[in-house]
């Protein structure tokens, strides 16, 4: 389990991430979010450990986290990084080695992700030479080279094809499955909602909100759409509700003191009633509630 | 601003399953050398340079080796026999040159021939003495043969009409040279020798100082530096870098001073080898001790920079400095190239230099050595500060000074 505890980064004047506390948990998969320069990054450079803390600890499986744990975390960087001009295959190899891996536990690892990743016919090839698709698959085989304890991974699917990011979920699965926590972030909340057993909300390098995503989902107020026979302007003199949105014979409700079987009745006396559902705000709504 | 903060002097305890961190410098050393194998302009440049050696010394053992042979049109009484006495003159200083004279009827006919270029030159009579006639040079060699010829025949003449002889009127002339110490090369050996080390120095350095600020600033610029800093201390990253280069560099310069030296024997210079390849030797240790700092430098200089372009500015003291070193080595004589064979840097062509010249007692350069190991030292310590501190700085250009003050 990796624990962050309190953690804070200045730069200058400006605190980049402050009083950040959350968990990841083992074989959890958890989406980190938050708008540019939320603090995201600067999050997951320290616990990379590329980047010092200004206050805080980061306490991986119980103690704080070692350069020699570290080692063992795989991390997909923000701004992408491999040699453009090394052989896709050697500079997997060198990353695995470089991880502590032994010379054959590195080539056979680097040979099975390639193949994996349908690359193994490109594996002499100079990474810059593949496609930028493909480029990708090899970064994302470049973080989990070392055989990781933790993954770390700074927009791992952004530029990636809705066949791709499947086949990424499905491997990241595979990690989350063997106990392994992955910390993700994006901007893509849709995919983060869908994906993730835990969400972090960062704004302004604060957490401004942080739960599995139905918890977060519950937290927001339950709404009820209303669709009737007829117009749907009397709901707004109706006592117990707050009405969000009207629009013709459709209305956005949330009940504050009024019951579903009140509002179904009360529709029912006034004409026909074609559609009362619940609501449950999105992510994305949740997001923007809780950043505005 | 951003800083790298693995505290290097942080124990590890390794994980199972893992190879000992100590091990990653040799695993970066290696791909720096791997890289640098398969690249095809280092291969070929140093294919260029080391036919470039041979094929110098090619072409100069083939000039040196070549005689010449200067055709003479003569005429009057007498022409022949200094032609001949200058073909004696020559042999006696064992010149390769041939002097071949056909007599012709008068003047007029060498002008002709010489003018139309069926003999490279002609000898007449004149008022004084001899004229030689050429077409548009004057041959130097022709010149100072025929002239000593022409000036022996004319004192041997005239010391038999005054009655005595040419040995007679030369007696207690004789002048000869001896020299305390006979261990040194000849001037002209010393000035070539010289200045081969310092264009060697030069090259090497500034082609593998650029291949190492040029990697860095890859991984920089990449930010796969980030990948590496969190699974191996950035020292092992610079340690591998340095290594790495400076194993290749030896390599390089091994291989050229060896064609050189084996081009020398083959030139029919081995008299001078023993000197020579021993001075080589010591360039080639100095090269080495010295380059271990200049690899960290370029380092630095690779890690201030952001990107490519900014590499001309960061490395600009760096240019300076090999500049001064190679210009110093060929133009210091006296108390300047003592001096300067002690200055660590300098004194990589510098002393060297001296060892060929034979100015250098046999305990100098092992102190020149030393001083210089302390040097390399110092700046490796001070380089692998800035390295680490600038590396994960991306906001552009940083100076030396502005690195060291970056938190750590």
């Amino acid at each position: 389990m990796l624990e962050i505890d309190h953690l804070t980064r200045r730069f200058g004047e400006a605190v980049a991430v402050d009083d950040v506390s959350f968990e990841v948990a083992a074989g959890g998969l958890t989406g980190f979010v938050g708008g540019n320069g939320a603090g995201k990054t600067t999050t997951m450079r320290m616990i990379m450990g590329v980047l010092a803390t200004d206050g805080g600890e980061i306490r991986w499986q119980g103690h704080e986290v070692t350069a020699a744990d570290r080692r063992a975390f795989g991390y997909m960087p923000e701004e992408r990084g491999l040699y453009p001009k090394q052989p896709v295959h050697d500079q997997l190899v060198y990353l695995a080695r470089l991880q502590g891996r032994t010379a054959a536990a590195a080539q056979s690892a680097a040979t099975d992700l390639l193949d994996r990743f349908d690359l193994a016919s490109r594996r002499r090839d100079k990474l810059e030479s593949l496609s930028l698709g493909n480029q990708q698959r090899v970064q994302i085989a470049a973080a989990v080279i070392g055989d990781p304890d933790l993954l770390v991974l700074d927009e791992p699917f952004s530029g990636l094809d809705p066949a791709a990011v499947d086949s990424m979920v499905d491997l990241l699965r595979e990690y989350t499955s063997r106990g392994v926590p992955v910390i993700f972030s994006s901007h893509q909340l849709d995919l983060v909602e869908r994906l993730s057993d835990g969400l972090v909300v960062l704004h302004r390098g604060r957490v401004v909100a942080h739960g599995s995503p139905d918890e977060l989902r519950r937290s927001g107020a339950t709404r009820h759409r209303l669709v009737l026979g007829g117009d749907a302007g009397w709901v707004r003199v109706l006592p117990g509700v707050t009405v969000v949105d009207v629009d013709g014979a459709s209305a956005l409700l949330e009940l504050t003191a009024a019951s579903t079987d009140e509002l179904l009745a009360e529709a029912m006396r006034r004409g026909s009633v074609r559609e009362l559902v619940e609501v449950r705000p999105s992510i994305a709504d949740i997001y923007r509630k809780v950043t505005s | 601003m951003t800083a790298p903060v693995r505290p290097e002097t942080e124990s590890r305890t390794e994980r199972p399953g893992r190879e000992p961190v100590a091990n990653a410098w040799r695993i970066v050393a290696a791909r720096e050398v791997a890289v640098r194998l398969r690249d095809r302009n280092f291969l070929i440049s140093t294919g260029i340079t080391l036919a470039a050696i041979i094929g110098s010394m090619m072409i100069s053992g083939f000039l040196s080796s070549r005689g010449s042979t200067t055709d003479l049109a003569v005429t009057g009484q007498g022409a022949t026999q200094v032609v001949q006495t200058a073909q004696r003159v020559a042999d006696a200083q064992d010149d390769d040159v041939t002097f071949h004279a056909s007599a012709v009827p008068d003047a007029a006919a060498v002008e002709q021939q010489v003018a139309d270029g069926t003999v490279d030159a002609g000898l007449v009579r004149s008022a004084q003495g001899w004229q030689l006639i050429g077409d548009t040079d004057e041959d130097t060699d022709l010149s100072r043969y025929v002239g000593t010829a022409a000036a022996q025949l004319a004192v041997e003449r005239n010391a038999a009409d005054a009655g005595t002889t040419v040995a007679d009127l030369q007696r207690g002339s004789t002048v000869t040279y001896r020299l305390l110490d006979d261990s040194g090369n000849d001037e002209a050996t010393v000035k070539i020798v010289g200045f081969v080390f310092a264009f060697l120095f030069y090259l090497s350095s500034i082609l593998f100082g650029m291949a190492i600020a040029q990697s860095v600033v890859e991984e920089k610029q990449n930010r796969i530096v980030e990948i590496l800093a969190s699974a191996i201390p950035l020292r092992h990253l610079l340690t591998g870098k340095v290594l790495g280069s400076t194993a290749l560099a030896f390599a390089q310069l091994a291989l050229f001073v060896g064609a050189g030296l084996l081009g020398m024997t083959a030139m029919g210079r081995g008299a001078d080898l023993g000197a020579v390849a021993g001075a080589a030797g010591w360039f080639v240790v100095f090269f080495v001790v010295g380059f271990l700092a200049l690899a960290a430098l370029w380092a630095v200089a690779g890690s201030l920079a952001t990107r490519n372009e900014d590499l001309q500015s960061t490395s600009t003291p760096l240019s300076m400095l090999l500049i001064i070193v190679m210009f110093g080595g060929i133009f210091a004589s006296g108390t300047v190239q003592v001096v300067a064979s002690y200055v660590p840097m300098l004194s990589i062509v510098a002393m060297p230099t001296r060892v060929v010249a034979g100015t250098a007692a046999w305990w100098e350069p092992l102190v020149s050595l030393a001083i210089m190991a302390a040097a390399t030292y110092a700046i490796v310590v001070l380089a692998e500060t800035a390295y680490r501190r600038s590396l994960m700085q991306t906001q552009g250009r940083l100076t030396l000074r502005q690195a060291l003050r970056l938190r750590g």
